[in-house]
């Protein structure tokens, strides 16, 4: 029986669900209160919006209690505030306590209930805006006007016994301007604006904020019009300025129509043009340089020789048949060449490619790529004075050919390089200009061969550097020396490759042995592939006499002249093992020959400020 | 920290008084202020009361963003509020608790309650740097904040003894305070435990501090302007 009702009334409730759901009714949605506020900490109103309501009127009630209380409470006064909208008024409302509070909403088909809120009255005070907001332009005399506003604290706030303390802003702007300019007043009800623009309109607005609470919104606005500050005597004033002006700008304009051009000159006399004496502009504007600065006075413009000072010496050339120059020295060094007399009494520079580490790494760069090598500064020769010398690895400028440079087989010395040239040669003499060109030269004479031995002068000029990579270079030598041996026949002239620095070096260079020793005291040399036992390296100075070889010349495109320089002695050396390769001379059976050379040296070097240098003539002399 | 601490104390508080010279906008016509080690110096009680109010306004927005900043922090989503309800251990202090019972109460006996809430508050204050600094990465904001407040509400306590001793001498009260005994769940092992014990205390502070500065600024109005700001 109790299950036949009990199945029944859920049989209803259902159909009645069924028949609320045909129709489109539900329960209220949630309700959300969404503000509370008081304006003056007495009082305080809680908005809520309703959900939905489900198609059925629905009722909302607002309960809520206290902090420290058990009893619910329902909202006192739900129309003051407007709908939707409970009203607690003073005996309602605690301040320093808690508000829990819920709305319900009820409809015909069920309920529902927002989440509930905590509410604190001490945290939600926010103000009306202040009243009755007036503004005044005072104009004291002799003084700028002002403007000067006054306003009262909104009604509802008790201000004076304390219970909230109110803070102003105030904010202008001209009628036209789209930037309010907000000022903080503090606590005070009145303040002056100074700054005004005369003749605007000027809007004013105030709001207010108690001590923790919120800002309230800006009063209504208050406008006011700043009269214009210029007076009818002002106009007329500058009016007659105006007029004055306007006269005179005419009889000026007059005068200068009539009288025109002279009086344009009295008024601006025309500006001088500059002068200088001896100065000719046309000549300027040619493009003639030398006429130009030569009128001026001026020589040696562009400078030549100043270089000279920042780039030590310069190796000259002198291509005259029997002279067997260095080519000179030049900053510019290809084409030009100029032949420079070789000069005796004079530091011609000479040796400024001396210095064998400039020089090799000049022709090194120069065999890497035709390029201009840098001046490669701090050469420390203390004994030498060490020249620098651009190199220029100029291709075209091969002319000479056969033409070794002289490679001093001690790398401490730095030496001249005459170039020797065979009176046989009839290949265009051309003055070097530097050590590349002779480098070039080299490597121009003979096509491969010289390629070769070219690179081997590279290796050879390169052996007598200071400082240099070692087994590398040196093992590159031994192959390059040895390709061109196998390349070239006994007609080929060999170079001795110098010692490396033996600091860092692993290998030892390739030394060449001299092969054979002609009719004329060359010397043809192998390259030793062995290390000659006999010469271990020594990184110790160099060894008295007979280790330093030179070139005095380069014969018939390949051979090689050599000559002992006596100098290598004295100096102090490097401690290259450079004096291997000259042992490897002293056991070759042109050491007679050497020997008899060895004099020549003695008489022909001059000795310039450490450089060695050798008159090529000598060599001639004693090979002939 | 502390130095931070000293240095805005010492640059704030001329600069308070300056301030709310400016913001009166009333020339204060009073004694000038007693140097310190001064034997006999009177301070008029216009301008203890305005030293009041400055301190007591200035603790209470240091609470107030404290407090803010703990719960926007540590709070969020764990619904502390609804069981910070009747939890502050000053609610046994009968404090009014609106305009018109405020207005009702003597102003000796308010003055006697604002001693004694300030005087609750002192071990509170105390433990509350210690255990914010021991906190796992506590801001900066915060611990500054916890240590200014502590420094600040003893001179507020310091400055009400005075006032006191001015508006009615002679009469020296027994020592009451509220005891607060919270420093256990401070130092909770368990996070969610030690996190409402903080945020308790901080919202507890944030209502006494209103309160005394609410009481003061009546006091101030009632006492040296006559019901007249």
């Amino acid at each position: 029986m109790k299950e036949s009702v009990a199945s029944t009334a859920v049989f209803i409730l259902l159909l009645f669900l069924n028949t609320s759901l045909l129709n489109g009714q539900s329960p209220p949605g949630k309700p959300e209160i969404f503000k509370c506020r008081s304006p003056e900490k007495e009082t305080f109103t809680c908005w809520w919006k309703p959900g939905e309501d489900g198609g059925l009127p629905t009722n909302y009630t607002l309960m809520y209690h206290k902090e420290g209380e058990t009893i619910t409470h329902e909202c006192p006064d739900y129309i003051t505030s407007g709908p939707n909208s409970c009203y607690f008024n003073k005996k309602h409302t605690s301040i320093w306590t808690m508000y829990i509070i819920t709305i319900n909403a009820t409809n015909q088909m069920g309920s529902s209930s927002s989440d509930p809120r905590y509410v604190d009255v001490t945290y939600i005070v926010e103000p009306d805006p202040p009243v009755n907001l007036t503004l005044e332009l005072k104009q004291p005399e002799d003084k700028k006007p002002y403007l000067w506003m006054k306003w009262y604290p909104p009604t509802l706030v008790d201000v004076r016994s304390g219970w909230l303390t109110l803070q102003y802003e105030i904010r202008l702007k001209p009628e036209k301007a789209t930037e309010w300019e907000t000022h903080f007043a503090g606590q005070q009800t009145q303040f002056k604006i100074l700054s005004l623009y005369p003749g605007h309109k000027y809007l004013v607005q105030v709001r207010c904020k108690p001590d923790h609470g919120f800002w309230s919104e800006w009063s209504p606005e208050s406008s006011i019009q700043i009269p214009n500050d210029v007076t009818m005597k002002d106009t007329i004033v500058w009016i007659f300025v105006a007029v004055l002006s306007a006269v005179i700008c005419l009889i000026m304009v007059a005068a200068v129509a009539l009288k025109g051009h002279s009086m344009v000159t009295c008024i601006l006399p025309p500006v001088p043009g500059p002068k200088i004496k001896g100065f000719d502009a046309h000549l300027l504007e040619k493009g003639k340089s030398e006429e130009l600065l030569s009128a001026l006075g001026c020589q040696d413009f562009p400078p030549t020789s100043d270089c000279e000072d920042l780039l030590v010496e310069f190796l000259e050339v002198d291509d005259s048949e029997d002279q067997q120059l260095m080519p000179a020295h030049s900053k510019h060094p290809d084409q030009d060449m100029k032949p420079t007399p070789l000069d005796p009494d004079s530091d011609s520079g000479r040796g400024s490619c001396d210095s064998p580490s400039f020089l090799s790494k000049k022709c090194e760069e120069a065999r890497a790529n035709p390029s201009t090598c840098n001046i490669p500064e701090g050469i420390e020769k203390p004994e030498n004075p060490q020249t620098k010398v651009t190199c220029t690895w100029d291709a075209q400028s091969t002319r000479l050919e056969g033409k070794i440079p002289y490679f001093p087989a001690d790398g401490s010395k730095s030496s001249t390089w005459p170039l020797p040239q065979p009176p046989s040669q009839h290949s265009p003499r051309s003055s070097y200009h530097n050590i590349a060109d002779v480098c070039k030269l080299a490597v121009g004479t003979a096509g491969a061969s010289a390629a070769l031995l070219g690179k081997t002068d590279a290796h050879a000029l390169r052996s007598s550097k200071t400082t240099e990579t070692g087994g590398e270079e040196k093992a590159a030598e031994r192959r390059e020396v040895e390709s061109f041996h196998s390349k070239t026949d006994q007609g080929t002239a060999w170079l001795l490759p110098l010692e490396k620095t033996p600091l860092i070096s692993v290998k030892p260079l390739d030394y060449v042995e001299i092969h054979k020793v002609n009719k004329d005291g060359a010397l043809s040399l192998l390259p030793k592939h062995k290390e000659n036992s006999n010469q271990p390296e020594k990184p110790s100075p160099p060894e008295a006499s007979k280790e330093y070889a030179k070139v005095s010349r380069v014969m018939d495109n390949n051979i090689l002249v050599l000559v002992q320089d006596p100098r290598a002695q004295n100096l102090a050396a490097l401690e290259e093992p450079a004096k291997e390769a000259p042992p490897s001379l002293q056991e070759n059976p042109a050491e007679e020959d050497l020997a008899s050379f060895t004099s020549a040296p003695s008489s022909c070097g001059l000795q310039l400020g450490g450089l060695d240098y050798l008159d090529p003539t000598c060599f001639m002399h004693s090979f002939q | 920290m502390d130095n931070k601490g000293w240095s805005l104390k010492g640059s704030l508080l001329p600069l308070l008084l300056l301030v709310s010279e400016l913001l009166l906008g009333q020339s204060v016509a009073s004694l000038p202020i007693c140097p310190t080690g001064a034997v006999s110096c009177q301070v008029s009680l216009r301008d203890l009361f305005d030293r009041a109010v400055i301190l007591s306004h200035y603790i209470h927005n240091l609470s107030s963003e404290m407090f803010n900043e703990f719960d926007k922090r540590y709070a969020q989503g764990r619904g502390f509020i609804t069981k910070a309800i009747n939890s502050c251990h000053t609610s046994s202090l009968s404090t009014p608790e609106d305009k018109e019972q405020a207005q009702q109460i003597h102003h000796e006996d308010l003055l006697n309650l604002i001693l004694r809430v300030l005087r609750s508050w002192n071990d509170p204050l105390y433990h509350l740097v210690t255990e914010v600094r021991g906190m796992q990465e506590a801001p900066d904001s915060i611990l500054s904040r916890a240590i200014e407040i502590e420094e600040q509400n003893r001179r507020l306590l310091e400055g009400m003894e005075k006032i006191v001793g001015q508006v009615h001498p002679g009469v020296k009260e027994n020592e009451v305070y509220s005891v607060w005994s919270g420093l256990p769940s401070l130092q909770m092992a368990d996070e969610d435990t030690r996190l409402f014990a903080f945020y308790n205390l901080l919202h507890c502070l944030r209502r006494d501090s209103h309160k005394i500065d609410n009481y003061l600024k009546l006091l101030k109005c009632r006492i040296v302007y006559d019901s007249n700001c």
